[in-house]
């Protein structure tokens, strides 16, 4: 399958806001900025507040049912702009050429629907309404779960997390989406679901070509299931590259987001934490959100706009503005 | 005095009867010495939160007994009393019913600072203010309440709370779980911190990589048993059982990619 | 684009709600308090001509026997108010205890009895309960009062029972009992509080329900004795006349009944969306 040297989907200086009746309009991400290629895997890392959400939101459409709204920028998957895209256009994509698997915890499979309904209802989206129960029973087989005949006339209540989050995978593959977009789909489940939905996500992307955007705040976790990574910091994207280039990061929030893993840490030693919590929405002081926590801020950190990404697409994109002192770190 | 702080001996506990029976504790031992770090991990079913409330004296074990310093804590339907209750702490895993969602963090810690201590309402604030701070929760956020704080400063405000009976052992059940990276790093920092201050720490956790950064020695639970037991650097070198091994390639990023492909291998 | 978010003075949600509610509310018992005083028709006295029309005389025209029927909806006032508050505070306080109680009870027994009174209590339509209550104490404001409470604390206790069956397992009363604070503390400092909120936004709900029982009481006969000015009992005294015409004895205490309904939901619905405003953040 040759894929096209057009990105799939473009995130392109996107600022979202809340807009409210009597308040002025709260800004939740302001300058997020990158591309995903076809068949690629991308993580997007922040801590939660992030933005990292809101992100999410904007490449299903479902922004404005939560009362957020695209600003300025724009949103474009295939060459189509969306930012302005009415409900209807988005439902010509949404479960068809976009799927979407949610957070474990928050949402999953209709409690009152069968496995077997559920599915039946994602692959009518496809518009080809033969063999729905033999093609159900193939995507459950996708997602590697046994006993499927069991599973099919089941209710959600007697899965277990993972297995309930292998069938919102499930429901999202129907449709053969180009993209699929996981908000944080292991948070809350146990680190062995964890790994065997990891290798499952890896294997869908290999077998069905399937670009897929994980959300998370892990970044170990990323790390070792991503090719690429974007990091978001109090809503802007901070730094962009490929997982090998993040061996050496280049801005100060990612560095310290690397030194606080546990899984490299030694035991017993004092581990790195980044000092400071990221400021909360509507307290954003101007220049890099990052300043009050880094280590190497200068005065002019502090002054004008956000700092915007420095580099072109598909490089080692970076927003510090000064990455000669990194190595102070 | 005893050579062990705490200890559980042939615990089983069991719910229901009949149809419903669960087993969730099936006849397990551990031993805690005063200032020792140790891990209990396992899936979620495997009966280690059950565990750790029988420990913390939250839940009457149908069989075997749990000792602390040498005197068994259970008498009837009662448990730890008087001295003993104190010096026994608990962190629960959700932090968001941690907490009372109409007292402030300042408020919380100082009730507790005040049955404690028995001191005045001053007093008590004073010492809660730097327990907290101790936690790093600045006072600026001391007098928020629980919904205005994230997940991770409310576990810290947990702990602070733990803290305020100056405890000899701590149980902390999945403590990182339900909180981001960097919130985790800086709560088990804070862990790292209090046991450098000689408290002992009891660590349930479904993730290895969190319970080798800070535990020595290490149960592994499934299905109510203990499966294996040891010093925690050897479990993670030299794992014996399968289920141990799957437990390691899960931890997420080079631990777990290390251990995946020993697993492969072996 | 910049994005200075300045921290400017904003109406909170649900404000307009909470403050037109407790305007009407306080306007009426202000009315009630000053005009049956400085009014020069005593509200069970004879005035003038019986069913006069709304006139400079009679603001409010007067009824069947001759009452200037203003004042007579503005006596009724205390009455019809004050019996409400207290028909939901004396169930609220009871079943909220009794629920909560229950509901941390380990005592299978107890918990079986006492459940089985609230789940049959609450089976009954409030209302019928309530009358057949009264046809066994006998009518009166006293009996009104009782009955309502003797009803009315089972739906409470309902609440709370659930209610607290939650809050007990939660994280911060297991850290109080670990914490060794007393039996008495916990319940009181940490479990009562946390299941009174709902209870609490269950009664101003009531209120209405209560308000709207007692005038119903009374249209019936059962309640308020006459000549006492009541809102219902003058519905009922006036009803019959409203298809010949007469609408004024009837219609002017049922605007007052429905003003105190509105208020009280105009301020539940402000502080439910006060309540939605603050859990978003």
């Amino acid at each position: 399958m040759s894929t096209p040297n057009k990105p799939l989907i473009q995130i392109k200086d996107v600022v979202i806001g809340i807009p409210h009746k009597r308040r002025p309009t709260l800004i939740i991400v302001n300058n997020a900025n990158f591309d995903i290629n076809y068949g690629e895997m991308v993580g997007i890392v922040g801590e939660s507040g992030s933005g990292k959400t809101m992100i999410c939101r904007t490449m299903i459409g479902t922004l404005e049912r939560r009362g957020g709204k695209i600003l300025s920028g724009d949103v474009v998957f295939e060459g189509q702009s969306l930012a302005t895209a009415s409900e209807s256009d988005w439902k010509k994509l949404r479960g068809k050429s976009i799927g979407y698997v949610p957070q474990s915890a928050l949402a999953g499979p209709n409690p009152v629907l069968t496995i077997e309904a559920q599915l039946a209802e994602a692959l009518r989206n496809t518009g080809d309404t033969k063999n729905i129960k033999a093609r159900s029973k193939e995507l459950l087989d996708l997602v590697k779960i046994r006993r499927v005949d069991t599973v099919m006339k089941q209710y959600p209540y007697q899965l277990s997390g993972g297995m309930r989050q292998r069938v919102m995978i499930a429901c999202a593959l129907a449709t053969s989406p180009k993209l699929l977009i996981a908000d944080e789909p292991t948070t809350g489940l146990d680190v062995t679901v964890q790994s065997q939905i990891m290798d499952l996500l890896k294997e869908i992307r290999s077998s069905m070509g399937t670009a897929i955007v994980l959300i998370s705040h892990d970044l170990a976790l990323i790390d070792e299931v991503c090719d690429r990574v974007v990091v978001m910091h109090a809503g802007a994207t901070v730094e962009v590259g490929s997982v090998k280039d993040l061996e050496k990061p280049r801005h100060p929030y990612t560095i310290a987001l690397n030194s606080s893993r546990i899984d490299i840490a030694e035991p017993g030693s004092e581990l790195v934490t980044i000092k400071g919590s990221a400021p909360s929405v509507g307290e954003w002081n101007p220049g890099c959100r990052f300043a009050d926590r880094c280590s190497i801020v200068q005065s002019d950190c502090r002054i004008g706009d956000h700092p915007a990404l420095i580099g072109g697409s598909g490089t080692h994109q970076t927003a510090c503005i000064h990455t000669e002192l990194l190595e102070r770190i | 005095m005893a050579e062990f702080l705490l200890e559980a001996k042939n615990v089983s506990v069991t719910f229901g009867s009949g149809a419903t029976k669960v087993e969730a504790v099936k006849n397990v031992s551990l031993t805690l010495r005063a200032g020792e770090p140790i891990g209990i991990v396992g899936e979620s079913g495997s009966g280690k939160s059950t565990l750790a409330r029988v420990l913390a004296g939250l839940q009457v074990p149908t069989e075997g007994e749990i000792f602390f310093n040498g005197e068994p804590v259970y008498k009837g339907a009662k448990s730890y009393t008087g001295e003993a209750r104190r010096q026994v702490q608990m962190v629960f895993q959700d932090p968001y019913g941690s907490l009372n969602p109409q007292l402030t963090g300042l408020n919380a810690v100082a009730e507790a600072v005040r049955i404690h201590d028995k001191t005045n309402k001053e007093l008590s604030e004073t010492r809660a203010l730097e327990l907290l701070r101790r936690m790093g929760i600045a006072e600026l956020d001391a007098i928020k309440k629980p919904r205005q704080l994230s997940g991770g400063q409310r576990q810290r405000v947990s702990v602070a709370r733990a803290l305020s009976a100056s405890p000899t052992v701590l149980l902390a059940d999945e403590p990182t779980s339900a909180i981001d990276q960097s919130a985790q790093a800086q709560l088990l920092n804070l862990f790292r911190g209090l046991l450098d201050d000689g408290l002992a720490i009891v660590l349930v956790s479904h993730d290895l990589g969190v319970i080798r950064y800070l535990t020595n020695r290490v149960y592994v639970m499934k299905d109510g048993v203990f499966v294996e037991s040891g010093i925690t650097e050897e479990i993670f070198n030299d794992p014996r059982e399968e289920y141990t091994k799957i437990l390691l390639a899960s931890i997420p990023g080079t631990l777990g990619t290390a251990a995946r492909q020993k697993l492969q291998q072996g | 684009m910049t994005t200075e978010v300045k921290k400017k003075k904003f109406i909170k949600e649900g404000t307009f709600g909470i403050y037109t509610g407790f305007f009407m509310l306080g306007s009426l018992i202000v009315a009630g308090l000053i005009i049956p005083r400085v009014s020069k028709y005593k509200p069970n006295d004879l005035a003038s001509m019986p069913l006069a029309p709304p006139s400079r005389a009679n603001w409010f025209g007067t009824d069947v026997l001759g009452r200037d029927v203003f004042v007579r909806v503005f006596d009724a006032v205390f009455i019809d108010l004050g019996t409400a508050i207290i028909g939901v505070s004396i169930p609220l306080v009871v079943g909220t205890v009794i629920g909560t109680l229950l509901g941390i009870s380990q005592n299978k027994r107890v918990n079986s009895l006492v459940g089985s009174i609230i789940d049959g209590i609450n089976a009954f339509p409030f209302l019928v309960f309530v009358i057949a209550m009264i046809a066994f104490i006998g009518p009166g404001v006293g009996s009104i009062v009782l009955a309502i409470s003797l009803v009315n604390w089972a739906r409470y206790a309902r609440i709370a029972r659930t209610r607290a069956v939650v809050v007990n397992q939660q994280g911060y009363v297991e850290a109080a009992r670990t914490l060794g604070f007393s039996k008495k503390r916990i319940l009181f400092k940490h479990i009562i509080p946390n299941v009174s909120s709902e209870t609490r936004a269950y009664a101003l709900s009531d209120f209405i329900i209560v308000i709207i029982a007692v005038a119903a009481l009374s249209f019936l006969g059962l309640g308020i004795k006459p000549p006492q000015a009541e809102w219902g009992g003058m519905i009922r005294d006036g009803k019959d006349l409203l298809t010949v015409g007469f609408w004024w004895p009837t219609v002017f205490p049922g605007i007052a009944l429905c003003w105190a309904g509105i208020a009280v939901a105009f301020i539940s619905e402000g502080l439910t969306r006060r309540m939605r405003e603050v859990g978003t953040r």
